[in-house]
């Protein structure tokens, strides 16, 4: 049982994954909607989808999807266009898989209801196209199922003869294919006979009934294309040997001795022989020299285990892992790059050169696997996406706009903990963009825009940080309403002078998006606050910028990963610090009394006026600071600050961790880290520290 | 089960703060540690001692002390740090305790514990979870969820000593009678 279990639980992790596929696919799809490719993907899934489900019992959603699988088999050979109202319901339907996939066979009355609603309207669809379609569907129906009326009206002249070599693998019943199907459906397009070979079925003892021994010879007469021939060994071509060759441009079937030939092969199970049928009277002339391939033929199933081979190797190029072996991977590495540190300090200090050596190599060891690890953990945020792009459509669809979305950069890797706490505040900033950004149509028009609003998604990589960028072309804010708004509010004294960049990051200060605001301010500022703290939760920040009437742009920026950091060790007082390298611009030592002496807190540094703190002041240590001095430069938003500490004692890979629930109000530090030592360093968080030191100077200057 | 067993488990360990003895039921106790260095977390109230490594791990320390009101002392040998498990809003948190010194575990049953009386509402009983009598002194047991997930400096020398006075009160009245 609880192996089933197990497998049950496997499906619903890959059907999880089938959906979201299937929901891209279909997407893609309304934009290109005769794209055979996209067709044929959609089909696929669905029956996957169809087969998986039916075998682990779920038969909700096996049976269902086999209707959906129906029309777009209709869709697949050209008989169904696909239209909005079509794509509607298949999306609606995914929904509903979803609901399935969740709930299992047991539907609680009102999924009950829902999913006979559904099944109802799918089936309508389909008997419509049965119904309705008739003047030309019929009438290659009858081409279909009626042989003989083929043969006799004429229709021979336009009908080829087609030669198939159907050697299936071993293991095809696995999969649940019967391989006798595959011949009956060929046998639906036209004339055909079948030629079985038992020679490979082995004696009684050795025969193990879970392996399929036969292979087949068909002889088919049709006026279908070769490639819809193709098309029945679809979902086995992958793994079985089928070879699909021409051999008369015409119905070989009406030739008596032809036919007398297949009988005689199908008697003996004899191979079929191309050169015995070339010397036929009446047919020796029209064998098309494709029958010169034969000879080749050995030759090709000689290719085929390396082609075999190959797609052995695509099969392990990936392999799926539960995250929670993932999460423990990249705690043993953590562990180690501590106790890595550890050994690095016992180093220093007992002077033995192959102890010294030995550390070197952990350390570069300890460095990729550091690095290793990380990659592993990475995602692309392609994989969120997906129900964004549906979200825009169902809601553009909703709002009567007309809205383009487009994405780029879907490849872009993150680590999986703050993928998965990306997709609110994403879905915050899209849903403004939508609701209140884009305008109608009609508006855009006045104002001299194309009909058509745009949002594009762009994720790309700068430095140690992913910016992911939401755009719009739409209203845009307008600073002078914001700032009105945040006067009234009293979120800023009415003296205050901003520039346009404070005046925007207002909209994130909690209590500023109200109902009121949401009527005043173009409507924007909806729960902005909210995605501000999402972000900032995993490390990240959010810039907005925006031009009155022209759009806005939401950019979130993250760091790449939340674990484990490159950073500098540096001393204030006794306590030691960790500022995170890639934030570190350039270092200086300067004597204490340039720094006492400064004016405003701003030294001159290589003809650069630069703006400083010391640590030792706004962290309240004891003691006296040393005669000198260093000054850590970091970069901030765009420009530069300096941060006074002590001493810069060097670079420190730094595994982060959280300082814990009874911290949680401290803005500035990012977490712990553990020293070799065994103490534990604070990792600074240099954007906080300066945007909250700063604004204490500023509400000093004010209140002077 | 579990429900049984937690309520065959009913030891305490007694620890003392100032001159004052106190009792946490085992359960919230999950190792005593002897007094280490301490990493001073910046802009932080001063009862947040700092962070300790724990196992690897980062674990806040509070000094009981100034946590409770009493005036702060020079560490001594006897110092602890007690590393406690408490449930903040649902969820596990470490955390650890400074405490003068820890004295016992004390087997006590649950039904001889007195209830906490109540002091008015000027004062929050939740943190005092009950009181145990042991050879004529009276122990409080503090509730550590409540205690050390407040982020309040809690005025218990007053409370304890309300406390004491009241039962001491009662007991006398009885000896009258």
């Amino acid at each position: 049982m609880d192996i089933m279990e197990d497998f049950k639980q496997k499906f619903i992790e890959e059907a999880d994954e089938l959906i979201s596929n299937l929901e891209a696919s279909l997407l893609i799809l309304e934009k290109k909607p005769h794209e055979k490719e996209h067709i044929e993907k959609v089909f696929r899934i669905m029956h996957t989808l169809k087969g998986n489900g039916g075998m682990f019992g779920f038969n909700k959603i096996s049976e269902f999807t086999h209707n959906l699988e129906s029309i777009y088999d209709f869709v697949r050979s050209g008989e169904m266009e696909i239209n909005k109202e079509l794509l509607d319901i298949t999306l609606l339907s995914v929904d509903h898989l979803k609901m399935l996939l969740k709930n299992g066979d047991n539907l609680g009355s009102d999924l009950q209801k829902t999913h006979s609603n559904f099944t109802s309207k799918i089936e309508n669809i389909i008997n419509r196209k049965l119904m309705g379609g008739n003047d030309y569907s019929i009438e290659k129906q009858i081409g279909y199922g009626d042989n003989s009326a083929g043969l006799f009206s004429g229709n021979a002249a336009n009908r080829k003869t087609f030669y198939i070599k159907f050697q299936p693998n071993e293991y095809i019943f696995n999969n649940g294919t019967n391989p006798l199907f595959l011949i009956d459906e060929i046998n639906t397009l036209g004339t055909s006979a079948a030629v079985a070979h038992l020679e490979n079925i082995p004696a009684a003892e050795t025969f193990d009934c879970t392996k399929c021994y036969t292979w087949w010879e068909i002889f088919v007469a049709t006026h279908e294309k070769i490639s819809t021939l193709d098309d029945v060994f679809i979902f086995v071509e992958d793994d079985s040997k089928i070879k699909i060759s021409e051999i008369a441009p015409s119905d070989l079937f009406l030739n008596h001795d032809f036919k007398k030939y297949i009988e005689n092969l199908q008697k003996s199970g004899n191979q079929f022989n191309i050169e015995f049928l070339k010397k036929l009277p009446g047919i020796g002339d029209k064998i098309k020299p494709v029958a010169e391939e034969t000879p080749e033929q050995p030759e090709m199933t000689a290719q085929l285990p390396v082609v075999g081979k190959v797609k052995a190797e695509a099969v392990i190029s990936s392999i799926r892992v539960s995250s929670g072996k993932v999460d423990l991977l990249m705690n043993l590495v953590s562990e180690m790059v501590t106790l890595q540190a550890r050994l690095n300090l016992y180093t220093e200090s007992h002077h033995d050169p192959e102890l010294l050596s030995i550390a070197e190599s952990v350390q570069k060891l300890s460095r990729q696997l550091r690095d290793n690890a990380f990659s592993i953990s990475l995602i692309p945020i392609g994989s969120i996406l997906t129900r964004f792009q549906r979200l825009v459509r169902d809601l553009s669809g909703d709002l009567g706009k007309k809205i383009n979305f487009i994405i780029k950069g879907e490849e872009t890797e993150l680590d999986k903990t703050i993928i998965e706490n990306l997709s609110d505040p994403l879905m915050h900033i899209l849903r403004n963009s939508l609701d209140h950004g884009i305008e109608t149509p009609e508006v855009r028009l006045k104002n001299g825009k194309t009909e058509e609003g745009n949002i594009y998604l762009k994720a790309f990589y700068s430095g140690s940080n992913v910016h992911i960028e939401v755009k719009d072309d739409g209203a845009g804010f307008d600073p002078e309403k914001i700032l009105q708004k945040a006067r009234l509010k009293g979120l800023v004294s009415e003296q205050a002078i901003l520039d346009k960049s404070q005046i925007f990051d207002l909209v994130f200060t909690p209590g500023f998006s109200t109902a009121d605001a949401v009527s005043d301010i173009s409507g924007r500022g909806v729960g902005m606050d909210v995605v501000n703290r999402k972000i900032s939760e995993i490390r990240g920040e959010v810039v907005l910028d925006s031009e009155k009437g022209k759009g806005t742009t939401v950019t979130i920026i993250l760091p790449l990963t939340l674990s484990i950091i490159d950073g500098m060790q540096v001393n204030i007082g006794r306590a030691a610090y960790i500022i995170p390298l890639y934030a570190v611009h350039k270092i200086y030592s300067v004597s204490h009394l340039v720094i006492q002496n400064a004016f405003d807190n701003i030294i001159a540094l290589e003809g650069e006026q630069l703006p400083f703190f010391s640590l030792r002041e706004q962290f309240g240590v004891d003691g006296d600071p040393p005669e000198r001095e260093e000054i850590v430069v970091v970069k901030y938003e765009n420009r530069k600050v300096g941060l006074v500490i002590d001493k810069v004692l060097g670079e420190y890979q730094t595994v982060l961790k959280p300082l814990g629930k009874h911290y949680k109000s401290q803005e500035f530090i990012s977490g712990g880290t553990i020293l070799g030592d065994g103490t534990v360093a604070l990792v600074l968080d240099t954007n906080k520290i300066i945007s909250k030191f700063s604004n204490n100077t500023q509400i000093m200057e004010e209140s002077r | 089960m579990s429900d049984s067993q937690s309520k065959v488990i009913n030891s305490y360990l007694t620890f003392k703060l100032g001159e004052v003895m106190f009792a946490s039921h085992v359960e919230n106790v999950i190792k005593i540690l002897e007094m280490q260095h301490i990493t001073v977390v910046p802009r932080t109230p001063p009862f947040m001692k700092g962070v300790i490594n724990l196992r690897g791990n980062v674990l806040p320390v509070i000094d009981a002390r100034i946590k409770f009101g009493i005036p702060p002392t020079e560490y001594t040998k006897k110092t602890c740090i007690l590393v406690l498990s408490i449930q903040i809003d649902d969820e596990h948190v470490e955390v650890g305790a400074i405490v003068d010194a820890v004295k016992d575990v004390l087997e006590y049953d649950f039904d001889k514990i007195l209830p906490s009386p109540g002091l008015g509402s000027k004062y929050k009983s939740g943190f005092i979870e009950g009181v145990m009598k042991v050879n004529d002194n009276f122990i409080m047991i503090l509730n550590m969820n409540t205690v050390f997930s407040t982020e309040e400096i809690i005025d218990l020398q007053e409370q304890t000593e309300k406390t004491v006075e009241k039962l001491k009160k009662e007991k006398s009245k009885k000896k009258v009678i």
